[in-house]
């Protein structure tokens, strides 16, 4: 009798702890995918490729964003098992079978990726093949990386921010994005937007290749923006702020937030930042660096004041090198004298 | 006989309290934006509560300091009308002297002579002190008030002077810090003939001793005047 219990208890044991372990992977795992892909050696090995894993840990899949999302929504032509040697890469505008709240469509990215085409990061006809490759896609910005660090802290400092780009779709709408970011748990910090945007465009080598202002985020940085931000206030405008979150479009463009003729609107386009701000204002929110060409009473009023401060403070230190010299070289004297 | 010779009046340190305690205060909210990786203004920031509240306490520092230099240029208008000085008897004001008593001293600094200039009641060193806080107080608090209020100021002025205002804010900054922590601490302070410190600042006088050795010219003349009063 006693031996019963013992086999029974270890069962139940075994049972528990292959529901816990399998648990967090089970979520969207509706078609059992994870059998085999939570395998750490799944994987082929291709001349071109390499290596390439097709493990999916269960510990990333849960936390993501994309965790209530069946496999196969995003992985349209995997259907038959096995699967075929060439399947094509996921698109994020398909539509998938999560519904948007309160309507029966087919949620999808679609609104999004639309915007980033006719984007400065879209597809150019007049650009060769590596020159496209080398802009952002959907993944570059919205890596799981990025997307499911989970901060409370951070959604809480940035829910101001959702107003920002999502104030045409009134009180709905932002309730709907907060709400939906807090569900997801992600969101992301300004200092980390401000990171990701640099990766590409402070990075000269890889800037030079296009033709944009190679300056823009030490500009950022040397900007009241750039500086309050990096001491943590979180309410000044990250480069999504002004720049958009996916229609990031060059200054020159009429329908371009930065357009001149639409800067005003674009500082002034919620109560967080510059509610009132004047035409005039707004074109000194600019961020390059200032050089002879592009800002040149300010290249020269910067220059005037790191001469003014290196002359006087020469000065200032040879009066005070002298005077102490002439007060060592007295003690000196009267040593010798004596 | 060891006497005291009244130097600044009561209002005179007060006015120089006013000026230098939030001096310290806006540095130390200032700089730490002004130097966003800095680890020491970190420190400091952390210190002040964050940078939201630093920012707070900056604008009311910076408050304090210009009613400080404003109750000043009322003052110095107050005693120019009320005692209508003549040039000489306005002792801040530069002039021919100084550029005597530079030459003297850069003599005396390199051994051509031992005679230290015969200094007056302000010698060019205290000048320049003084006169370079008036210029810094204009660009400081000018650039501070328009950064204050940017988009007010923007409806009558160009864009280019809150961009102005922003740089000269910044780098007028440093320079006054400079000048006050390097220049004008080593005269108050480090200068071995001072060291540890010139208690004139709080106790408004100077002795016999010191009259002598930093203001001969202005004790002489304390001395004849007695001696003609007499």
């Amino acid at each position: 009798m006693p031996a019963t219990i013992y086999r029974h208890s270890i069962l139940v044991l075994l049972l528990v702890m292959l529901t816990a372990l399998s648990a967090p992977a089970q979520q969207a795992d509706a078609e059992n995918c994870n059998l085999c892909h939570s395998l750490a050696l799944l994987g082929i090995a291709t001349p071109s490729d390499g290596l390439r894993s097709f493990e999916v840990t269960a510990e990333a899949y849960s936390h993501s964003t994309h965790r209530n999302v069946i496999c196969r929504d995003c992985h349209t032509d995997i259907n038959v098992f096995p699967h075929p040697e060439e399947v094509a890469t996921v698109e994020c505008y398909k539509a998938c079978h999560i519904t948007k709240p309160f309507a029966l469509t087919g949620y999808s990215h679609a609104e999004q990726a639309d915007a980033h085409a006719i984007s400065a990061h879209g597809f150019n006809s007049e650009y060769s093949a590596e020159k496209n490759e080398a802009k952002p896609d959907c993944k570059y910005c919205h890596s799981n990386t990025f997307r499911n660090i989970i901060k409370d802290e951070v959604l809480e400092s940035n829910s101001q921010h959702c107003a920002r780009c999502h104030e045409g779709d009134g009180l709905a709408g932002v309730i709907l994005h907060v709400s939906s970011h807090s569900g997801h748990r992600t969101a992301e910090a300004s200092i980390d937007v401000v990171e990701l945007c640099s990766s590409c465009h402070a990075d000269q080598g890889h800037m030079k290749q296009f033709d944009v202002n190679l300056t823009q985020v030490s500009g950022y940085e040397r900007h009241f923006h750039g500086k309050a931000l990096k001491r943590g206030m979180n309410e000044v405008a990250n480069c999504m702020d002004c720049h958009r979150n996916h229609l990031n479009l060059p200054a020159d463009d009429p329908n371009s937030s930065i357009h001149p003729n639409n800067i005003q609107q674009t500082c002034s386009s919620n109560a967080y930042c510059h509610s009132d701000a004047t035409a005039k204002f707004a074109v000194s929110a600019i961020h390059s660096e200032p050089t002879t060409q592009n800002n040149p009473i300010l290249f020269f009023v910067e220059w005037g004041f790191i001469i003014l401060t290196a002359g006087t403070m020469a000065l200032l230190f040879a009066h005070i090198f002298l005077d102490f010299g002439r007060w060592v070289g007295d003690i000196w004297m009267r040593r010798k004298e004596k | 006989m060891s006497r005291d010779y009244t130097r600044f009046t009561m209002s005179q340190r007060l006015q120089h309290i006013f000026m230098f305690v939030p001096f310290i205060i806006l540095v130390l909210t200032g700089f730490p934006i002004k130097f966003p990786e800095s680890e020491f203004w970190s420190v400091v920031m952390s210190a002040a509560g964050g940078i939201e509240k630093a920012r707070v306490i900056h604008r009311f520092a910076a408050a304090v300091m210009i009613l400080d230099f404003a109750f000043h240029i009322l003052y110095l208008g107050y005693n120019l009308y009320k005692k209508r000085p003549s040039l000489a008897d306005m002792h801040l004001v530069p002039n021919g002297r100084d550029g005597k008593n530079i030459i003297e001293n850069m003599k005396y600094f390199l051994f051509l002579s031992d005679e230290r200039p015969r200094f007056h009641r302000f010698s060019y060193i205290e000048k320049f002190d003084y006169w370079a806080v008036f210029w810094g107080m204009f660009i400081m608090a000018g650039s501070g008030i328009i950064l204050w209020f940017p988009v007010l100021f923007s409806k009558f002025l160009p864009g280019i002077v809150i961009q102005i205002a922003y740089i000269a804010h910044s780098d007028e900054a440093m320079l006054a810090l400079l000048a006050i922590i390097i220049w004008h601490f080593y005269n108050v302070h480090f200068n071995p003939r001072i060291w540890p410190a010139n208690k004139v600042w709080y106790k408004g006088t100077l002795s016999e001793e010191e009259m002598e050795h930093e203001h001969p010219l202005e004790l002489e003349e304390i001395k004849a005047r007695e001696e003609a009063s007499k």
